[in-house]
């Protein structure tokens, strides 16, 4: 007997046509430093069910976290209520598998072999070369170690049943400089599942540059300015401006993408692929539907190649799907997967000289507030450099830089060959833009 | 649910190798929700959560898991488990529990378990129905949602205590996507409350007023022109417009910022003004039926209301225990987490800045050229540096001491101690308004209110060029 069968048989008895269970199991820890002690410990053991189910062609959901007779009961119950008041007529599809899965391994059994101490040894190594590199860094907001193991199956009563396990580690660091009055903070993370990839040294003296450097600074005056974008900009522009590929905001009439497939969107420099079967922690071998995933371009030289779709919009738009359906609920969002944005060949350094006179943006903050997702406007409280005579010249301080995102991709003139991988799950290098509008003084 | 007599056996095996404190928090809640997209009803999903999260402290030292094995066998594993990081000898037992009673100033008279989906529908309908009545066919996608949530909580400690806490609470959202051949606007209204679902029927917050302002916001905001930039006066709105004194100020004095020396109020600025002398503000956590209020907190600490800042002096701070160790004071009833997986700390709850002397149509007749800023959509604040910032969802310029026209994208960015000090005007219009904080103990009902204001000076970032 498996350890859903009670679940299975209970919705057949309830009359559910088809049902689908995406179970996460996962072990976590995390260990934070503050003043060279444990400061906080965690280890958590994380379970939760998404359970959907068809009743007379339309999709109920419930969710929960503790496994037991009862619950396999509450759950058929809540699908077969919540069933009853859907009116969406879109087709839903519990999915009987694809013809080839091409597996990607996230699991790597080697790091299960680390010590905790070795562990520990590399982030105390860390927070004390934070307070050591230099001087103006008065304190270290935080030093914390987190790792995970998870395990993701679907399991559905058309005989599909899928496992993926993956596993990963992270060091995430925080400093304060202070200089005069000014204070200022930096933070950067870290994440693999490869452990020797982490050098604790190189990272303090990364996070402590990137806050010592924004000493001194101050806002320039308002103005459009010829700017280079840092890759962790140009990663969380570049996340909003592919959400308008969801084939559900095309076919809804939401997206800035409506009938632009096969047209040039952005500059020709500009190829962004989904590449959920690239060899890192972010793969994905199947979607949260069940199909088996591929790599594609979305973007290639800033021609819009395709949507995204699940199962349900490529019905309703009479293609196929493009392995894209996740998220949980009843009906599967889209989403993409690991994106990455192909490089060009010049240096950061290059990219100065071309800008010549401009701003550097290294960092945004409060997408949630400052960008809207569905217009592409944006307005965000920035931090960064001037660029002077095609260099790197001196801090800012308190400005915002605004744009929209079609016209940011339009105006792209080179990207750089800086790639960058991102712990949010995005490859990206520096784009030098024609223009931006900068507010300061 | 567990019993007195199996927290206690849990409660002592934590502290067998020498935590100072251990507390045992149970939940188990239930949450639905209900979503009609263009006229029908989309998707729906009720989802149950239940599990025990054990805390030990030691010092300034804090030890954490989770598990949903809610078996003695599971919760022995767990504490055994989480007590391997200390090695001393057991200073602390617990041989009873006695039980801590608190007002209950948030009794939801119908329970949610009482109201079928029916009803939820039919209500959201109604806001629907209004929009449709509105014949725009600017407006491309409608979004209406109930969601509502109930969650028992028992908490037992080494301090022999326990309590139990059941909250309930509802929310209703619409959301309007409007389109022309410019771009995309988007308008949203989410009003929430510890109420029955008739709190969602009265003059102030129904169906048909809520969503009508939000299809109304997204097609004023399609005709808006770009907001320019640069520094100006900016008269900031009541109800939501609290999200300014929520990031640039609230954040930075809570004692998880504070207690470490991480935020730009530290303890050393008590009694020191941090604020124009009209300025007062407040985190209120007992305000009945209100959407960030709570009778006790996940230590077992009152509700109570802090007076963070009086005429301009910072007076103090959202304190829990833990962080009140490293400040020398007890926790003050600010001790939140969103559920059993995440580990608490201190958090805001009702945070508003009080009422002043003058009118909202005497700030804005003072205001020659500025923005009057009415809509947000939310901020962040780095509560080391005082950086904040937030974004405008819906403005207007002000001319000769007139609201003028409408403009988008505005963005209002600054250092929280700075701005505090050029608030120049106070109004007498107080009002709150729901939304989600998110920090490190996860995403949280908070309120955030004030009355019109005025601050003489803030830098907006905008696409519209200079300010004319």
């Amino acid at each position: 007997m498996g350890k859903y069968d009670k679940f299975f048989a209970l919705a057949k008895e309830a009359g559910l046509e088809e049902v689908e269970l995406v179970v996460s199991e996962s072990h976590s820890l995390n260990i934070s430093l503050f003043h060279g002690e444990v400061d906080e410990y965690k280890d958590n053991n994380g379970y939760s069910i998404a359970a959907r189910g068809i009743l007379n062609g339309k999709c109920g959901a419930a969710s929960c976290d503790v496994w037991n007779k009862d619950k396999a009961a509450w759950l058929v119950k809540e699908i077969v209520a919540n069933a009853k008041v859907i009116e969406n007529d879109d087709p839903i599809f519990i999915f009987k598998g694809s013809e080839k899965y091409h597996k990607v391994n996230t699991y790597n059994k080697d790091f299960e072999k680390v010590s905790i101490d070795e562990k520990m040894n590399k982030l105390y190594a860390l927070e004390k070369a934070l307070k050591s590199i230099d001087k103006r860094v008065v304190e270290v907001a935080g030093a914390e170690y987190s790792e995970a193991t998870e395990k993701h199956t679907l399991v559905n009563s058309n005989g599909l049943n899928l496992v993926q396990k993956s596993n990963y580690f992270t060091y995430v660091a925080q400093c304060v400089a202070k200089e005069g009055e000014q204070t200022k903070s930096g933070y950067d993370f870290f994440l693999s599942n490869k452990f020797e990839e982490f050098n604790p040294e190189e990272f303090a003296k990364k996070i402590v540059k990137l806050t010592v450097d924004q000493l001194g600074g101050e806002a320039c005056e308002s103005n459009k300015y010829k700017a280079v974008l840092h890759p962790d900009v140009v990663t969380s522009l570049m996340r909003a401006y592919i959400g308008h590929a969801n084939a559900e905001e095309v076919q809804k009439n939401s997206s800035l993408f409506i009938g632009k497939v096969g047209q040039k969107i952005a500059s020709s420099k500009v190829t962004i692929e989904d590449k959920p079967q690239q060899k890192n922690v972010f793969a994905r071998w199947f979607d949260d539907e069940g199909v088996a995933t591929y790599n594609k371009p979305i973007i290639k030289n800033g021609r819009l190649e395709t949507y995204l779709y699940n199962l349900t919009t490529a019905a309703k738009a009479g293609v196929k799907t493009t392995g894209n359906g996740y998220g949980g609920g009843s009906k599967r969002g889209i989403a993409s997967s690991f994106l990455s944005l192909k490089p060009g060949k010049k240096s950061l350094e290059q990219l100065f000289e071309e800008v010549g006179n401009g701003v550097y943006i290294t960092d945004v903050s409060g997408l949630h507030a400052g960008l809207n997702p569905q217009s592409g406007n944006f307005s965000l409280q920035s931090t960064g450099f001037m660029i002077e005579n095609g260099k790197k010249g001196k801090p800012l301080d308190l400005i915002t830089v605004s744009g929209n995102l079609l016209e940011i991709f339009k105006d792209v003139l080179e990207v750089g060959n800086d790639v960058t991988v991102s712990p949010s799950g995005v490859s990206a290098e520096s784009l030098l833009i024609k223009k931006i509008v900068v507010s300061g003084k | 649910m567990i019993s007195k007599k199996l927290a206690i056996e849990v409660l002592n095996a934590a502290l067998e190798t020498g935590a100072d404190y251990a507390e045992i928090f149970y939940e188990d809640s239930s949450a639905h929700s209900v979503m009609i997209e263009n006229g029908k009803v989309e998707t729906t999903s009720s989802n149950s959560l239940c599990g025990v999260g054990l805390r030990l402290l030691k010092n300034n030292q804090c030890v954490y898991g989770y598990t949903n094995e809610l078996t003695k066998k599971g919760l022995l594993a767990l504490a055994n488990s989480l007590n391997k990081s200390f090695h001393d000898k057991r200073i602390v037992t617990v041989t009873k529990l006695d039980m801590i009673k608190c007002k209950n100033r948030n009794p939801v008279t119908r329970s949610y378990d009482d109201v079928p989906v029916e009803e939820k529908i039919a209500l959201i309908r109604e806001g629907i129905d209004e929009i449709q009545s509105m014949k725009d066919p600017r407006i491309v996608r409608t979004f209406g949602v109930f969601a509502d949530n109930k969650r028992f909580v028992a908490v037992f400690n080494s301090k022999e205590k326990w309590f139990k806490r059941t909250t309930e609470f509802g929310r209703m959202v619409f959301q309007v996507i409007a389109a022309d051949q410019n771009g995309f606007e988007t308008g949203f209204e989410g009003p929430g409350a510890q109420h029955a679902i008739d709190y969602f029927r009265t003059e102030k917050v129904n169906p048909k007023k809520v969503a009508r302002k939000a299809a109304e916001t997204a097609l004023k905001m399609l005709t808006a022109a770009e907001c320019p930039s640069g520094k100006m006066p900016v008269v900031i709105g009541n109800g939501w417009g609290g999200v300014l004194f929520h990031e640039s100020c609230g954040h930075p004095l809570e004692a998880s910022a504070v207690a470490k020396g991480l935020s730009c109020f530290s303890e050393n600025k008590i009694g020191d003004y941090i604020a124009s002398p009209i300025v007062s503000a407040v985190d209120d956590s007992t305000m009945p039926g209100e959407w960030g209020s709570i009778d006790i907190d996940d230590e077992g600490n009152p509700g109570t209301k802090r007076l963070l800042i009086k005429n301009g002096k910072l007076n103090d701070y959202m304190i829990d225990d833990l962080n009140g160790r490293r400040m020398d004071r007890q926790g003050n009833g600010a001790c939140r987490r969103q559920n059993y997986r995440y580990i608490p700390t201190s958090r805001m709850s009702n945070t508003y800045i009080c009422n002043g002397k003058s009118t909202p149509e005497e700030i804005i007749k003072a205001t020659k050229l500025g923005l009057y800023a009415v809509g947000f959509n939310g901020g962040s604040v780095d509560p080391t540096t005082g950086e904040f910032n937030f974004g405008c969802s819906e403005a207007y310029i002000i001319r000769d001491g007139k609201i003028a026209e409408p403009v988008k994208g505005a963005t209002l960015i600054g250092k929280g101690f700075e701005i505090l000090k050029k608030i120049d005007m106070v109004a007498n219009d107080l009002d709150l308004a729901q939304g989600m904080c998110g920090a490190s103990s996860g995403s949280i009902r908070t309120n955030v209110g004030q009355p019109t204001l005025r601050v003489s000076e803030v830098t907006v970032g905008g696409r519209g060029g200079e300010l004319k």
